[in-house]
């Protein structure tokens, strides 16, 4: 019947198929080129993924409270909870908060809308893991500047497969 | 989906000024799309993919879903009690399906 391993679970950027590549052969293009872009097409560098959501600053580390177990039975469901040492007033509070996970096939995750009404910046949710990597968290606070923190985390049991 | 379900936590009544945590937890597959079912079809894509929440009228949480979170989402936020008033919880599901909850804070 079917794989166990859900196809949605690929990149949603797929690699260039055997037929575009014997295309791009006869074409006399570079084949040796081609793995490479490949790769950059199919995974998007961490970096990369947090400057798209800092509009390109880059984050200061520290200050952020992120609590995410290091090594996860089901990825299908992992806890985590962020925490950010803020007044929360009208002058100085936390935007948001953004969740990333770089192998994941879409690798935004979450983003949590906070505001002085908040009281305090601290969150909780249920993620999904596809595989081991490192996760982000990305804050944006009221002054314009951002903070980051990331944890790598090891699962055992991927979110890919059906069933979980 | 008619048997909505969501188990919404939070203390019935609060000083003013006091900080209250609110704990949401609703019932969904959060289907991310592409899994086989039990018959070989593919599933499509179907996931809430926002929560809202105003107190009093006022935008007070907003959370953005994608694919990423689990089935059954779990999700806790904090909010200062200012005034009596329902904190009105709305989701958005794919395909335009809007959910609504209401709970209501005394504040003393």
């Amino acid at each position: 019947m079917s794989s166990p391993i859900s196809r949605a679970c690929a990149r949603p950027e797929r690699e260039p198929s055997r037929r575009q590549l014997l295309a791009a052969g006869s074409a006399g293009l570079a084949l040796a080129a081609l793995p490479d872009a490949a790769r950059s097409a199919t995974q998007t560098p961490l970096a990369e993924l947090i400057a798209r959501v800092t509009e390109g600053a880059t984050p200061m580390r520290g200050g952020i409270v992120f609590d995410i177990p290091q090594l996860v039975e089901n990825g299908n469901s992992v806890d985590v909870a962020i925490g950010i040492d803020s007044p929360m007033t009208e002058a100085d509070h936390v935007r948001w908060i953004h969740v990333i996970a770089e192998k994941n096939p879409y690798p935004n995750v979450a983003r949590f809308h906070l505001s002085p009404r908040s009281g305090r910046a601290r969150i909780s949710a249920t993620l999904r893991l596809a595989t081991s990597q490192k996760v982000a968290v990305v804050a944006a606070l009221s002054n314009g500047s951002y903070f980051m923190a990331d944890a790598d985390i090891v699962v055992t049991l991927s979110a890919c497969i059906d069933g979980g | 989906m008619a048997n909505f379900n969501a188990r919404i936590t939070m203390p019935a009544e609060a000083k003013a000024g006091e900080i209250v945590e609110i704990r949401v937890l609703v019932r969904h597959p959060m289907d991310r799309g592409g899994q086989v079912d039990a018959e070989g079809r593919i599933v499509p894509r179907k996931i809430l993919n926002r929560l809202t929440v105003t107190y009093a009228g006022e935008p007070v949480f907003r959370f953005d879903m994608h694919t990423g979170i689990s089935a059954n989402p779990f999700v806790s936020f904090t909010t200062r009690a200012v005034e009596t008033g329902d904190l009105v919880f709305e989701w958005r599901e794919d395909g335009g399906a809007v959910f609504t909850r209401t709970a209501r804070l005394v504040v003393t």
